[in-house]
C-alpha cells in the first residue's frame, strides 16, 4: 500500500512539554487511551494539559468526574498551573459529574448518561476521571467487557479522543480487559529512592505511533507535567557529518600535542586529582572558543556561576562580557533530585538558544552528586546518551573528572567512562626533586595522531602553562614517583607524534 | 473588593435578573428559590450532588447565624431545601410556597453564603463563568473596574 493510500492519522498536541516527541509527534486523533498510575503520580494533571491544549468551543472537551475528587476541589488546585485557562470553562471544557448514576444504577445507565452528554456536546476530547471508580462495583466479567467495548466504540465513532484515568496496579496489565481495548496506555510511576522522589513515564502501548520506548523522567512544576525524552528531543535530527576542524585550547603547546587541537564534535575528558587544574583548562577551552567566535556553555555543579566567572577573571579570562552578549551561558545545575534528562534539557535549551559549539561539564563528579540517588545507578548509561546526542549535533564537549591520585596506578577515570570519550587528557602530580610538580599527557585521541609526550606544566596567572620540553630525565613519571634517569631533556625530540616546537 | 462585598453584589445581580424574569407580583422568595435551584442543578451537574449538598449545608449553617428565619430549613440529600417536617417536590419549588415562610429574607443570605463558598474555592473568574453558564443572559460585574461584562 502506498503512502497516499493509507489513512492519515492526525496527531494532536499533548500540551505536555516533551511528551509529543515521546509519543511520536503527537497523540493519534480519536484514540482511546488509559492513563494509569498510583495516587499523586500526575494522571489528572496530564489529562488536564491535554484537554486545555485541544478543547475549543466548537469541539469542546467533556471531563466526566466520578467518585473521588470533586470537580470543585480539582479546579481549585488545577487552576494554579500556568496552562489552566479559565476562559475555556465552561464553554470549551465542561465538567460533568457521574457519581449519582454510578452509585445508583448499572453500567448500562452509565453508558447511557455518557452517550447523552457526548451526543449533546459533540466533544473532541472525553476524559473519565476516575474510570476505575466507575467500574468498581461488582459485575460480571462479560458485563464489564461489554461496557468497555461499547464505550470505546461509541467514543471513537463520535470522533472523540478519549482518556480514561485509573489507579491501576501493574499486575493488572495482563488480565484487565481495558488494557486490551485501549489504543494508548500511559503509565506514570512515582517512587521514593532514599530521600528523593523519582517520577517516570512509560508509553506501554500506542497503536499506530512510533513512540520512544523506555522510562522517561518527568517532573511536575507550576507549568504542569513536563516530560524529558530519553532521546533528548533529537529524534529525526540528522547527525552532522564528521568535521575535520580542530578547536584550539588557546594553549599552543597543548594544541600541538593534540595534533592541532580537539576535533570538532569530540568528547574530551580531562582527568586529574584535586588542584591539578582541570577547571582551569576547561575555562581556557571555553574562553578560547569565545575568542574564536564559538559560543559556549559551561555546566557547573560545584560552584556558582559568579564564582566561576570570578575565578576565570583571575586568569585574565573575561566570561562576563560574553555572557552579557549572549555568547556564553554558565548553567548552575544543582537542584535536588536532578535527572540526567532534565540536565540535558537545560543544556540543550541553552545550546539551541545561543548556538553553542563548545560545552564544558565541570565536573562529572559534581554532576553525579546532583542527581537523585535513583538516577546515579544509570549515570554511565545516561552520560552515554547525553554525549552521543550532543556530539551528534556538532557540539564539542569537555568534561572534567576527578580521579584519586594513586602512586601505584594511573587511572583515567573512577567512572569507567573513558569509552564515552574520544580524547583523554590526564593531569597528575609527580614528585620530582623534592617538589610536587604537575605533568600532563594525552592518553587517547580517537582518529588523531596525538603526541606521546609527558609534559610538565604549571598553573599561573595566565592559566595552564606548559613548561618547555617533554620530560626525558625521568623514568616512571606516570607512577608519580619517577626515578632520575640521568638523561638530559634539552636535546630530545618529541616522540611518535606531531612535531612539538621547542621552547627556549 | 472583599468576598462579602462580591457575594452581595452577585446576589443582588441574580435577584434582579430573576425578579425581572418572574411575575412582577411574586414575592422575592420566589426569585430566591429559583436562584438556589439553578445553582443546585448547575453545580450538581458540574461537581456532583454530594458536592453541592456539602456546600449548601455549610452555606446554610453560616446563613443561620445571620438570619434566624432559616432556623427550620434543612438541606436534603439531593441538595434541595426543606423546612422541618415537610416534604416538597423539587420540581414544584418555585410554584409551591411551602417553606417560603421559613426561608424568607434569609434566603438571600443563604445564596450570598453559597456564592461566597464558590468564590473561596474556585476564585472569582471560575465562579463568574459558572454563573454565566447558568444565567447566559445575565451580565455580571467583575467588581474590579466597574466594567460590566459577560463573564
Amino acid at each position: 500500500m502506498s503512502t497516499e493510500d493509507k489513512v492519515a492519522i492526525h496527531k494532536l498536541a499533548t500540551g505536555v512539554p516533551g511528551l509529543d516527541e515521546i509519543v511520536g509527534g503527537g497523540l493519534p486523533e480519536f484514540s482511546f487511551n488509559i492513563i494509569a498510575g498510583a495516587p499523586g503520580s500526575g494522571k489528572t494533571t496530564l489529562a488536564h494539559q491535554f484537554v486545555f491544549a485541544n478543547a475549543t468551543p466548537e469541539r469542546p472537551a467533556i471531563y466526566f468526574t466520578v467518585l473521588g475528587e470533586s470537580a470543585i476541589k480539582m479546579l481549585r488546585y488545577q487552576q494554579q498551573y500556568t496552562f489552566f485557562d479559565p476562559a475555556k470553562l465552561p464553554g470549551a471544557i465542561r465538567f460533568i459529574n457521574l457519581s449519582q448514576v454510578v452509585l445508583e444504577k448499572d453500567l448500562g445507565a452509565v453508558l447511557g448518561e455518557i452517550t447523552k452528554e457526548v451526543e449533546k456536546a459533540n466533544p473532541a476530547v472525553v476524559v473519565v476521571d476516575s474510570f476505575r471508580t466507575m467500574v468498581r462495583k461488582p459485575q460480571s466479567e462479560m458485563e464489564l467487557q461489554t461496557f468497555i467495548q461499547r464505550l470505546a466504540l461509541f467514543l471513537a465513532s463520535w470522533q472523540a479522543t478519549t482518556f480514561l484515568i485509573g489507579e491501576y496496579a501493574e499486575e493488572e496489565l495482563r488480565d484487565n480487559p481495558i488494557f486490551t481495548v485501549a489504543d494508548g496506555l500511559f503509565w506514570l510511576r512515582q517512587t521514593a529512592e532514599r530521600n528523593s522522589i523519582v517520577r517516570k513515564l512509560q508509553i506501554i502501548k500506542l497503536r499506530g505511533q512510533d513512540s520512544v520506548p523506555g522510562l522517561h523522567t518527568f517532573r511536575i512544576t507550576d507549568a504542569g507535567v513536563q516530560a524529558f525524552s530519553r532521546t533528548f528531543g533529537l529524534i529525526g535530527h540528522l547527525k552532522d557529518p564528521p568535521s575535520h576542524r580542530r578547536l584550539s585550547f588557546g594553549i599552543p603547546e597543548l594544541d600541538t600535542m593534540l595534533d592541532g587541537g580537539v576535533r570538532e564534535g569530540d568528547s574530551v575528558l580531562v582527568a586529574g586529582s584535586s588542584g591539578t587544574g582541570k577547571s582551569v583548562l576547561a575555562t581556557q577551552f571555553i574562553a578560547e572558543g569565545i575568542r574564536q567566535r564559538e559560543p559556549g556553555i559551561v555546566a557547573v555543579f560545584e560552584e556558582r556561576p559568579q564564582a566561576y566567572a570570578e575565578r576565570a577573571a583571575s586568569l585574565g579570562l573575561d566570561l562576563d562580557a560574553p555572557q552579557k552578549a549572549g555568547k556564553l551561558a554558565i548553567l548552575y545545575l544543582r537542584p535536588l533530585d536532578l535527572s540526567v534528562d532534565e540536565t540535558m534539557h537545560s543544556i540543550l535549551d541553552a545550546v539551541q538558544k545561543i548556538g553553542a559549539k563548545r560545552l564544558v561539564i565541570d565536573s562529572l563528579a559534581g554532576f553525579e552528586m546532583a542527581l537523585s540517588p535513583g538516577f546515579r545507578a544509570d549515570f554511565r548509561e545516561s552520560l552515554y546518551r547525553m554525549i552521543f546526542a550532543l556530539t551528534g549535533i556538532g557540539v564539542t564537549i569537555l568534561s572534567t573528572v576527578e580521579v584519586d591520585e594513586s602512586f601505584t596506578e594511573f587511572p583515567f577515570s573512577t567512572y569507567s567512562i573513558s569509552f564515552l570519550t574520544d580524547d583523554i587528557i590526564r593531569l597528575r602530580y609527580v614528585s620530582i626533586d623534592g617538589q610536587l610538580r604537575k605533568i600532563m599527557v594525552v592518553i587517547k585521541m580517537r582518529g588523531g595522531n596525538h603526541a606521546k609526550d609527558i609534559r610538565e606544566y604549571e598553573i599561573t596567572s595566565k592559566g595552564v602553562v606548559l613548561l618547555g620540553k617533554r620530560l626525558t630525565d625521568y623514568q616512571g613519571l606516570i607512577s608519580g614517583i619517577p626515578v632520575h634517569s640521568g638523561r638530559s631533556s634539552q636535546n630530545e625530540e618529541p616522540s611518535n607524534g606531531p612535531e612539538i616546537k621547542r621552547e627556549t | 473588593m472583599t468576598i462579602l462585598l462580591k457575594t452581595r453584589d452577585l446576589t443582588r445581580c441574580l435577584l434582579t435578573y430573576e425578579a425581572m424574569a418572574g411575575k412582577s407580583s411574586e414575592p422575592m422568595e420566589f426569585a430566591t428559590f429559583r436562584i438556589y435551584e439553578k445553582l443546585r442543578r448547575s453545580i450538581g451537574a458540574f461537581a456532583g450532588v454530594a458536592a453541592f449538598e456539602s456546600l449548601a449545608f455549610r452555606a446554610l449553617t453560616q446563613a443561620k447565624s445571620e438570619a434566624p428565619d432559616l432556623w427550620a430549613v434543612q438541606v436534603a440529600a439531593d441538595g434541595s431545601l426543606r423546612a422541618l417536617g415537610e416534604f416538597k417536590p423539587e420540581s414544584d419549588i418555585d410554584k409551591n410556597k411551602a417553606g417560603d415562610d421559613q426561608v424568607g429574607e434569609g434566603g438571600v443570605t443563604l445564596i450570598a453564603r453559597l456564592l461566597g463558598l464558590l468564590l473561596v474555592f474556585l476564585g472569582e473568574t471560575l465562579t463568574l463563568r459558572l454563573l454565566q453558564d447558568a444565567w447566559p443572559d445575565a451580565a455580571f460585574d467583575d467588581g474590579n473596574s466597574g466594567n460590566r461584562r459577560k463573564a
